[in-house]
Formats: C-alpha cells, structure tokens, sequence
C-alpha cells in the first residue's frame, strides 16, 4: 500500500504524511512527535511547558466556572481571564509564557474548588511560572506587579499573603526591587471628607480596610470599629511574622490613617457598643466585616481537656506574647495553611516534634504547596488519611490521641474526596498539646435579626451590591462566606465600598430634595 | 509427581493451519506478520502457516476451508482479534468445512498486542509469536466435543414498566409470547408517565403513554406484576427460574377506583409522581391514568400497624369492601426463557453541587420537577409558578451539565438534558411569551432527527442560549430573586443575571438497585455505572449473559424515541431465541474421570451451580450438564485431576504455559484472565488502546474459579517471573461466586510461597471488571518492579521449590 503523493509533499510536516497515535501525531519519517497549531502552522512539541501540565489542561472544557469564581478576575476585570491563561497553556505556549495573567493568580483555590474537572488551577499557573522564572521572562511579572500596583488595594500586603512571586524562582534582586516599587507606590494623603453620609465598618481585617480605604478615597467619613486592641483582623492575628513582616501591616494600616478613617480599637459592637446605637450615632451605613473567628470543635471526647486549643487564640498569644502554653509533643489537627502555620509556629517554641493529622490526602491540601515542603522541611510530620476518634486523658491533661485511618470515598460537594473511616485501624499517639485547626464560623448573634443568616450562622447577601436584607446593612468577607482568602475579602470590600457609595448618594439626593422642599 | 490422566481418544496426529490476521493495518501496523506466520510454520504439527490481511473475511474463511479439505488440516489456529469477538465465525467457517468447531483455537494478538503496544514493534512481534506458540500447543491437545442441546421456555420476563419494558413487553406479547412484567412501583408508566412533553415533536408524553399502558393491563398475553420485585433467578439461558415478591397493595380486585378511600384517609405525605411538589393520602393512586387503576395503600405512613387497627376511615368510605388489611406478600415463581431488564434510570440528585443552593434556595429547582409544574394535571394545574411566592416567573434560566460531564458528578454526557432543555424553553415561550429564558450551556447538543430544527425553534422564539456554566447560584435575601454568576466564555465577560427561577437541568443517573439487579443477573456494568451490553456494536442489546437482553435507560441514558427501539431490539432478540426453541449450551462442561476419583466431594463442594451429584456409597460423580455453567472450579480443586475440563483440560492449560515459558520466562508475567472480566477488560484496554508493558502472556480461562493452584506452580516451575490471577469483582462473578474459591487458592498459595521463601509478590491477584482496562494496564505496569528486582537465585529457588508441578 502506497500514501498519495503529493507534489509539494516536500514538508515533512504535511498532515498527509503523519500517524495518528492516540492524541498526538507523529512524523511518519522521523518518528517524533508534532503539534498541529490552529490546522495550519506545524511544529516540534513546545518544550516550554512540561508535558503533566500540558496533560492536565487538556481536560478544561471551558466551561468559564474559574473565571467566574476568580476574585482577581473581577478585581482586574477585563485584563484578567484564568480560563483563557490556561488555554493558552495548551494552544500556545509560547504566548501564555510571556503574559502576565500567569502571575496574577492570588492561589485562593476558588477555581478548584469548583472546576468541574478537578483542575487545581494554581498549581499549573504556578509550574508555568517556575518554567518562566527558569528563562528570565520575567517581563511579564514586571507587568503583572504594576497592574497589582494599580488595581488591587494594599498590593503590598497581597503580594505577601497572595501571590507569593518569591516562589517562583525569580531573582532575587528583582523580587526586592518590584517589592520597593509598591512600597515606594505614590500614597495618596488625607482626602477632605467632603460627602454626606457617615459610614460605620465593624471589623478590622482586609475586607473592613478594603471598603474603609475606598470609601475615605471617595471623600465619605468612615469609622472603623474593631474589637482587639490593634487593626487588621485575621492578618494580624493569625498570619505569622515570617509569613507578613508585620513592619509592613503597620506601613498600610498607617496608609488608612493618613486618610483619615477614625479608628476605634478595643470597641466590640454589640458590647461595647450596641449594634442599633449606630444609627442613633449618626451612621447612615453600616458594613459588617467581622470575619470568622470562632474555632470550629471536632466534636469528640476529651476536647475540652487541659491541652487542647484552637489554632487562632494559638498563633495570636504566639504573636503577641512570646510565651505560649505548648508541651513538647504537639499535634495540629487540620490541611489548610492553619494548620500549616500553628505547626510551624509550634516548633519555633517549645515544640521538639509536631505532626499534623488530616483526613485527606496531599492532593486535596489546600496549603500552599511551598508552606508544606517547607513545614516538611523544618521537621512537621504529616500524617495523611488520619482522623482523631478521641483525645486520651492524664491527671486532667492531654495525654494523646487516637486515631483511626481513614479511606477516600467518593468526590464530595468541594470536589475532594470524602474520607471514609476504616474499621480496626485505630492508633494512638503521644501528644500533650492538641491544636485544633479545622477551620471556623462566624459570630454574628450582635446583629439585628433582620439580617438574615444561614444554617452556619454566615451572613446572606446580594452577591452583587453585598447587601444584606437589611436596608443600609452591607457584609463582606469571611462573615459572609466562611473562611476564605484575604483576595475575597478584598473583593468583597470593594464591591460593597462602590455600592454603599451607590447607596449614601442616592439617600442624600433624597434628602437634599426633602429639605429642598 | 501426579500422574497425568492421558487425555482420551487423540487417536489421530494433529495437523494444525496457523493463520495470522493483519487486520489491515490493526495488527500489521505494529506486529509483522509474516514474521509470525514463519514462526508458526517451524512449530511442531504445524503444516500450514499463511497471513492474510482480512482472515475473518469470506476470502480468508474461504482459504482455511480450502487448506481444511486440500491439506487435511484436523486443527485450525487463527491469529488475530479477540476470541470474544471472531471465535464464533471462525467456529463456523471450521464446522462448514466439516471439522468440529471445538477443534479451533484463537491467539488474540490485536486487543493484547498490537493495540496495547503500538510504541514496542519487535516485543509485540515476539509476543505474537508467544502468543501463536501457546495457541498451537493447545490447538495439538483439542478435541472434538459435542454440544447438549437445551430447550428454551417460550415465556419471557420483563423487568421493569417504563416505557422501554412496556414496548418489550407489548412486542414479544404481539408476537405470541406469553410475557410477565414485574413492575417495583404501583403502577407501570416509568419516567415518561411524570413527563409534560416529548420532544422534538411537542406530543403531550402521557397521552402517547397511557394507551400503551393500558395495553399492557389488557393484553392476554402480558401478566402483569406491579408493586413487585425480583428475588432470585436461577438457571441459565432459556430456563430461568425466577422468584417475585409480590408486596400486597391491601386491596383487592373489587377496587373501582372510585377514591373515596382516599378521600376519607387523615395522613398525608409528599406524593412521588409529582416529585415531592404535591401530596397524596396513605391510601393513594399514583396518577389518573395509573395501569392498573386501582389504589394502594402505604403501610409506612398507615396509621394501622401490623395486627393493630387505629383507624379505618378507608375501611368505612369504601362501599366495594375492597381494602384488605390482612394481605400478605407472595412469593411467585416464574419459568421463562429470556429475561428483558429494563429497570430504568434516576435523575441525579443536584443538592450536592452546593453551589447552585439546590434545596437552600426555594427558587432552584430541577428540570423534572419542571416537568410537574408545567404540566397541566400536576400540581400547579400547569402554570410555571415560583416556590418561593407562587408567582409566575419573568426572567428564568436553565443550567445545563447539572451533574453531567464533570468529575464531580457524573462523567458521562446524560444525552437527553440539552434538547430537553430546548423543549422546555419552547414550552414556556408557549404559554407566556414574554418570560425571558436564558440556557448556560457548556455545549449544545442537538444530534438527532428533528432535534436542530427544535433548537432553531428555540432560538426563533428568543431564548437566549449563553456558553459558559455558572459558577454559582446566590438567593438575594431581600427579594428570593436568584443572581446567576458566570463567565460568557465566547464575550469573555463575566455575567451577574437577576433571575426569578432557575432549573437545574439535571443528569440521568444508573438506578440505585442496579447493583442487586447485577448480582441477580451476574451482568456487567460500566465504569459509569449502567449496564454492559455483550457488544458494543454488534450486540448491543444483548446482556454478557446468555437470554438476557437490555432495553432503556438502564444500558444508558437515552431518549424516548431510543428507549422503544432498544425495547423493540431486545424483544426481536428474545423473540429469536424463542422462536428456534433450543439452544446449545458450550461443551465446555466437565467429565469426571472414574478410575482417578477418591469419591472425596470437594468438586460437589465448590461447585455454585450444585451440577455435581457425588454418591459416596455408590461410589459415583454425576455432572448434571444442563446446570452446569462450565467455569471449571470444581477441575481447579480436584486434587486428583479427576475431572476432565472440556476445552479447558489440565493439559491444554500446561502447554499453553509451557509454550509461553519456553524462552525469557524470568522477564515474562502469566496471566490467568476470566473470560467475562479481566479478559474482557483486557480486550477493553485494547480497544481504547491503553499503551502497557509487552511482557504480559494473557492464558484465558472461562473463570477465575479455573486457575488451579497447581497452574501457577507449574508457571513458576518452568521459571515465569510473575504470574497474575485476574477475575470479577467479589459479588460480580459471572458464576455466582466461584471467584471467591480464586481468592482462597490464591491466599493459601501466598502462604506456601512465603513458607517456601519465595517472593510472595511474584504472585498477584486482581478484580477487574470488563470496563477496567486501565486497572489491568496498571497493574502490569506496577508489576515490573517485581520482575526487576527478580535476581536469578530468586527465580531458581521457585522453580526448585514448584518442581515437578
């Protein structure tokens, strides 16, 4: 049997002349694969891209539920498209290299969580990254820092808690350079605070500073209400030193006064202050952005022993006083960066050996892969498919744990595997400290019932306008969607800072006609 | 060492013709044929060796008839696809030429070789030329058998009264058939009966249905059984015998359906029908047109327990005395010939994509419980009216692929969702003209007759079809209005729509008792969870198991125009096997040998068809033929070789490992694949060319239940690296359960190895259905490491220890 021949076959490269092999197609005279771009353009298979990347993009049936998901992508809207920066990847690698949406992924695994196909979108953007770091394009992250610099507020507490570009490989001197850059980014001072309206912000973390910061922009006064003695909610209170210099919290936060947002520290509302005296205080508006502090129970025997503690109240007294109540055997209930940071900070105290339990595999952690080869590193053992069944007791005390092995089952609603428990595979370990990082809810009973909340006590609003069906009552943050990234929280300030303002204008035309009349 | 039992009557010298398939470029594009046709010529008795590009062609069958008749061949070997596929033409090309068919013999080297090993030309010839070698050895021991001719029963059985299982069973009724039909639910009517319409054509489903329904009530040749449920079936290809539990409804024939009982019942609960939307009584008809029309009565939710009357209330309204409270359940026993399933699907249940707030918010509803509302004799009287304030909607949307196409739900497209989407949105542009509809969609698919034209109707009528799935669906607390947040993949923009109602175009899901009807008919499902049909293409109707025939959604979801062709299909099947009347069953049962036999039972113990009547007074083993399935577990735990394996004897199998053993058999994986399972998973594993390691010798055997344990020794003797026993899942086995003798034998053999000091991972066991080729691949692939680090003191340590096997 003879192929067709042609008279320009000449190309070795003519769709003629290839074998198909499974999905890739092959020179029929020098056996090596090839890529067919677009039907018309043929060449050797892009090495740029590592070949399980490649694998793992070809599943994407661009069903736009990562874009839709993507905080960034919003924040940045249009110049932002994870989707499309995925694409690319499988299209034209040589393109998806050179552009900065590969480094404005903020790794907050929204996109994961609901990709229908399981795509762990960050980790490939991540794997790209490495490989641009590698070749010194590093043009493309230039580009993304000034569109962070522009777009994004306190780019310079994100870049620490979000996009982390130092792991990327890429120089040094470059990261320190691009990082003055937003440090040394134009401020912009005090604001008259010429507009009508008075908006109060109840929480202090990086959705309450987001809406106070774009607010005092705009001109409105805007009072912040939080309950600990110092600004910045989960940043300051879980976020370890190593992880977000807190020389650097000090310098944005210092930003929002210069503007001049009143700051009231130590004031809890509810307590200190009676949620509806707001109104009466002058208020038009209130944004509540109280996070999720309240430590989830794992509800089993023994949680309430001597030695057990959650993984918050654990990293806040390791931050703020350098005595913390630890024994040298620690165990860290938990997979997601918690877990990860009360491990590590364990052993920069009094711990000598720490292990974390969690009840899945490393494939559905969702720490930063770094933080857990780093954890790994310093000496964190993790136990995977593991979860606790009981906490043994000594003289009062915690004396262990035990535990039994777990299987994964089927795929449940966040996409990961649900473990199931295996019979007889109990074990004990000896610990004396139990942290306990499963993650948290949020503790709203301060508000009115008005507002109406879900079965998990979050705050429900308008996705849109974060509205609450309270009138003149906005939430945003981890109230409203239970633990989430700081990104989200940003996000969620921001919308709710626009339509607030949306909101303050359209009641002060009202009155203005009012008097008028 | 046992002494072999001679194997009866080879009385004349085996003349063997080898043929080696190309299978156009399918074998002959990584495997060189005339390679391997040389080889075979130099093997022993061989006296034709030829390659032909298409042998299963009338050419290639012609050609080994000539050479049958010229050449005097006596056994016919031909190398080429699966012997799950061709054995039977070749069988029929060698009976034609007047030799008896069980005088052939296939080696499968295009689903386990070229397919599996495109990248590795010169090991998958080699492994051909193995795989050649094996065949002719066991070619050389073949004997002619004789098949038992078996009677069918001219009555047939129908599982299931959707509308698949009433045009089955309305067909093979027609025909002249008597057939029975077990229905679980009150009445018959499936899925169709809950539908509004059908599309493309818009006909209203219930009134197409109900005839047929009612058909099926009438016919004097159809017995109808609702309520019911299947048991136990036992026997074989046309002569089943299957047990029904008939569960009492309380009341009796003299029940006019008036509904005064109802009437007078106090509880109430979510009626089904409508999907939970509506209620019905303890004592209830699940819809107007129910067949048969008559009432039941829910003895969960009955207020009288067991023995103890509360109430009576129904007693009192109804003036037939119909209601019997002391009805019992029945156990019916059926005789038939063949078995139609056609149990139906599920719609997937939507509450755990969270993110779409199924459940949460009162707005989100799915595509059937639409179906309810739409329809004018359901619950809302056919007006399309929101949960949350009985409003009707003004702005709607449909979210495709709701637990379809996604590996967090169902990986399958469910095939009927999209144009039933397309349906709906045409419905409600029908009675309110000015509601705005948009469809998420990730791919529109509108493939079947009329189907386009439907959806250009659609678009005509203004729907707005946008690409790109929400990422979320969140209830705006103020107002219960929906906001629907996506990504518009062809704008690249990102959406925020207000919506009053959305409908979650759900999936089709397998059935939650497809598991015991599987056990109950020892069928095959796939990796998606339906049923297998025997062959893809050229039996696609046809079960794994002999006289079982699918029909419906339970072989895949599908539409209803699919769903009474497959049904018309596996009737026309069953309707041919009845028609002939008989059947002949493989001769592939045992035959014991007397003068081995020590009368010691074990055969009768193992055996799960209890086919072996051992008398130890009267010193006599009696295989009972017709019972008999032929899996051989009862040959694999004869420690005397007492019973003589048809077509699988003892020594067929040794030479088929000897043959494989001849050459590098430190660097070579045995396998014993079952036929339904593993082998067929590795015939699966060919068709989706999953590329593996080219070291793996496939032997077939009809069970798991097969491999002795003196096999694997015997492989290990002649110095095989590894060997792998492979068969059905535990409670998959297609002989009830003779794969669990498998497992013990394995264990037990573990045990002597480790005993032994031989590497106990040189011997691996594994399930695999005939859906996982990917499994198999795996495994082989695992199972290098074993060989690998195999040092040559290892290998002559086994082959010591096993000597003489």
């Amino acid at each position: 049997m003879t192929l067709l021949k042609r008279s320009n076959s000449a190309s070795d490269l003519y769709v003629c002349k290839v074998l198909y092999r499974r999905d890739r197609l092959y020179s029929r005279r020098t056996k090596k694969p090839l890529t067919i771009v677009l039907g018309r353009e043929a060449r050797m298979e892009s090495p740029l891209i590592p070949q399980e990347i490649r694998e793992k993009t070809k599943y994407c049936f661009e069903c736009g539920v990562c874009t839709a998901s993507c905080p960034m992508a919003e924040l940045l809207s249009p110049q932002y498209n994870p989707r499309s920066v995925l694409q690319q990847i499988l299209e034209d690698p040589d393109r998806a290299l050179k552009s900065e949406g590969l480094w404005l992924c903020a790794w907050c695994y929204k996109c994961y969580k609901r990709c229908p196909q399981g795509l762990k979108l960050p980790e490939i953007l991540h794997t790209a990254k490495q490989e641009v770091a590698k070749r010194g394009f590093d043009a493309s992250f230039e580009k993304a820092v000034s569109i962070i610099e522009k777009h994004i507020p306190f780019p310079i507490l994100c870049w620490y808690t979000c996009f982390h570009p130092e792991r990327t490989g890429i120089p040094n001197d470059k990261i320190v350079a691009m990082k003055e850059k937003l440090a040394g980014r134009p401020k912009k001072g005090k604001k008259p605070t010429n507009r009508q309206g008075r908006a109060a912000i109840i929480g202090s973390g990086p959705a309450g500073l987001t809406a106070a910061c774009q607010l005092a922009e705009r001109g409105y006064p805007v009072t912040l209400f939080e309950a600990l003695p110092k600004i910045g909610g989960m940043l300051r209170k879980s976020m370890p030193a190593y992880r977000l210099p807190r020389k650097e919290l000090d310098n944005e936060i210092q930003l929002l006064k210069d503007l001049g947002v009143e700051i009231r520290t130590s004031t809890e509302v509810g307590k200190d202050i009676k949620f509806d005296e707001l109104w009466r205080c002058g208020y038009k508006v209130v944004f509540v952005a109280v996070g999720a502090h309240t430590s989830l129970k794992l509800g089993i025997e023994g949680e309430d022993l001597d030695g057990v503690i959650d993984a918050l109240n654990f990293l806040w007294t390791a931050k703020e006083s350098a005595k913390v109540d630890i024994t040298e055997r620690v165990g860290v209930i938990g997979g997601g960066n918690v877990a990860i940071d009360a491990a590590r900070t364990a052993l920069r105290h009094k711990a000598k050996e720490v292990v974390i339990l969690y009840r899945r595999s490393l494939n559905e952690m969702t720490a930063n892969p770094w933080e857990i080869g780093e954890a790994e590193k310093e000496g964190v053992r993790i136990e995977f498919q593991v979860a606790p069944k009981k906490i043994l007791k000594k003289d009062g005390k915690v004396a262990g744990l035990e535990c039994f092995r777990v299987e994964l089952g089927e795929l449940d609603e966040t996409g990961r595997k649900r473990p199931v428990p295996i019979e007889g595979s109990e074990f004990s370990l000896q610990l004396g400290t139990v942290i306990v990082a499963i993650g948290e809810r949020t503790e709203t009973s301060f508000l009115p019932n008005e507002v109406e909340r879900d079965r998990s006590n979050r705050i429900l609003v308008n996705p849109v306008t974060m509205e609450t069906s309270m009138t003149r009552v906005f939430a945003g943050g981890d109230a409203v969607t239970g633990p989430a990234s700081v990104i989200e929280a940003i996000l969620a300030g921001k919308r709710a800072a626009g339509f607030m303002e949306k909101y303050l204008n359209e009641t002060g035309e009202r009155e203005d006609a009012h008097l008028a009349s | 060492m046992p002494i072999l039992p001679a194997d009866p009557e080879i009385t004349e010298e085996a003349r063997i013709g080898v043929y080696v398939c190309h299978c156009g470029l399918n074998i002959a594009g990584t495997v060189n044929c005339e390679e391997v046709a040389e080889f075979a010529a130099t093997l022993p008795h061989v006296v034709v060796a030829k390659d032909h590009r298409y042998t299963c062609s009338d050419q290639g069958q012609e050609l080994i008839k000539n050479d049958i008749k010229n050449s005097d061949l006596n056994r016919i070997v031909v190398a080429s696809c699966s012997p799950r596929l061709h054995e039977l033409t070749f069988r029929k090309t060698c009976e034609e030429a007047g030799l008896n068919k069980y005088l052939f013999e296939m080696a499968n080297i295009r689903e386990h070789c070229s397919w599996v090993h495109h990248h590795d030309k010169e090991a998958a010839t080699e492994k051909a030329k193995d795989l050649v070698r094996a065949a002719v050895a066991k070619a050389t021991l073949l004997e002619s058998e004789i098949e038992t001719v078996v009677p069918i029963n001219r009555k047939a059985l129908v599982i299931g009264g959707g509308v698949a299982g009433i045009q089955a069973a309305l067909d093979l009724a027609d025909t002249g058939y008597k057939v029975f039909v077990v229905e679980k639910q009150p009445s018959i009517g499936g899925r169709m009966a809950q539908i509004d319409k059908t599309f493309p054509t818009m006909d209203c489903s219930i009134c197409i249905l109900a005839p047929k329904m009612s058909d099926v009530g009438h016919h004097p040749n159809i017995e109808l059984y609702t309520n019911s449920e299947v048991q136990e079936v036992k026997g074989y290809i046309g002569n089943f015998t299957v047990k029904v539990l008939k569960k009492p409804r309380y009341i009796t024939d003299e029940c006019s359906a008036c509904n005064d009982c109802s009437e007078a019942c106090p509880i109430a609960a979510p009626n089904e029908f409508d999907v939970g939307l509506a209620t019905r009584k303890a004592i209830f008809t699940p819809f107007a047109q129910a067949v048969p029309s008559t009432y039941i009565i829910d003895r969960d939710l009955c207020l009288n327990e067991e023995g103890i009357m509360t109430c009576d209330k129904c007693i009192e309204a109804c003036e037939r005395q119909a209601i019997d409270f002391d009805m019992k359940p029945e156990t019916i026993e059926l005789q038939v010939g063949t078995i139609v399933v056609a149990t139906g699907a599920e719609v997937s249940d939507p509450t755990r994509f969270t993110n779409y707030g199924y459940t949460r918010y009162p707005n989100v509803i799915t595509s059937l419980e639409f179906e309810r509302l739409i329809n004018a004799g359901g619950p809302s009287s056919g007006n399309l009216v929101r949960p949350s304030d009985m409003k009707i909607p003004k702005t709607v949307a449909f979210i495709q692929c709701v637990g379809s196409r996604s590996k967090k739900g169902n990986p399958y497209c469910s095939n009927v969702c999209c144009m039933n989407t397309v349906k709906d949105s045409l419905l409600i542009k029908e009675h309110w003209p000015d509601v705005k509809i948009y469809v998420f969609y990730l791919d529109m698919r509108a493939f079947g007759k009329g189907f386009e034209d439907l959806y250009r109707r659609a678009k005509e009528a203004g729907v707005m079809f946008i690409r790109g799935l929400p990422a979320e669906v969140v209830e705006d607390p103020k107002t219960h209005n929906l906001w629907v947040i996506g990504e518009n993949t062809l704008q690249k923009e990102i959406y925020k729509i207000n919506l009053d109602l959305v409908i979650l175009s759900v999936g089709i899901e397998p059935c939650k008792d497809s598991d015991a009807i599987q056990r109950l008919f020892t069928l095959s499902r796939t990796s998606d969870g339906f049923f297998m049909e025997a062959h893809p293409k050229l039996k696609p109707v046809d079960a794994p198991t002999g006289g079982v025939f699918l029909a419906g959604c339970a072989e895949s979801p599908k539409d209803i125009k699919d769903s009474v062709t497959q049904a018309s299909a596996a009737a026309a099947r069953a309707g041919i096997l009845m028609a002939q009347g008989k059947v002949t069953v493989e001769a592939i049962t045992p035959k014991p040998i007397l003068e081995n036999c020590r009368i010691c039972g074990m055969c009768a113990q193992v055996c799960p068809y209890n086919a072996i009547v051992v008398d130890k007074e009267a010193k006599s083993v009696q295989v009972i033929d017709a019972a008999c399935a032929g899996c051989g577990t009862c040959g694999a735990e004869c420690q005397f070789e007492a019973l003589h394996m048809r077509h699988f004897t003892d020594n067929q199998i040794r030479s088929q490992i000897d043959a494989l053993t001849e050459e590098d058999a430190d660097t070579k994986i045995i396998a014993f694949c079952c036929n339904w399972c593993a082998y067929a998973g590795a015939d699966f594993a060919g068709v989706s060319r999953i590329q593996y390691p080219p070291n793996v010798r496939i032997i077939r055997t009809m069970c798991s239940g097969r491999v002795s344990s003196t096999f694997i020794e015997h492989a290990f003797a002649r110095g095989a690296g590894a060997v792998l026993v492979a068969g059905c899942h535990p409670g998959d086995c297609h002989y009830i359960d003779a794969n669990y003798q498998t497992q013990r034998r394995v264990e037990r053999l573990w045990k002597k190895m480790a005993r032994l000091d031989v590497d106990t991972d040189r011997l691996q066991l594994l399930w695999a259905s005939a859906a996982e080729g990917e499994r198999i691949a795996t495994k082989i692939r695992e199972m290098q490491s074993v060989l690998a680090k195999l040092k040559p003191e290892g290998v002559e340590k086994a082959t010591k220890a096993f000597e003489g096997r």
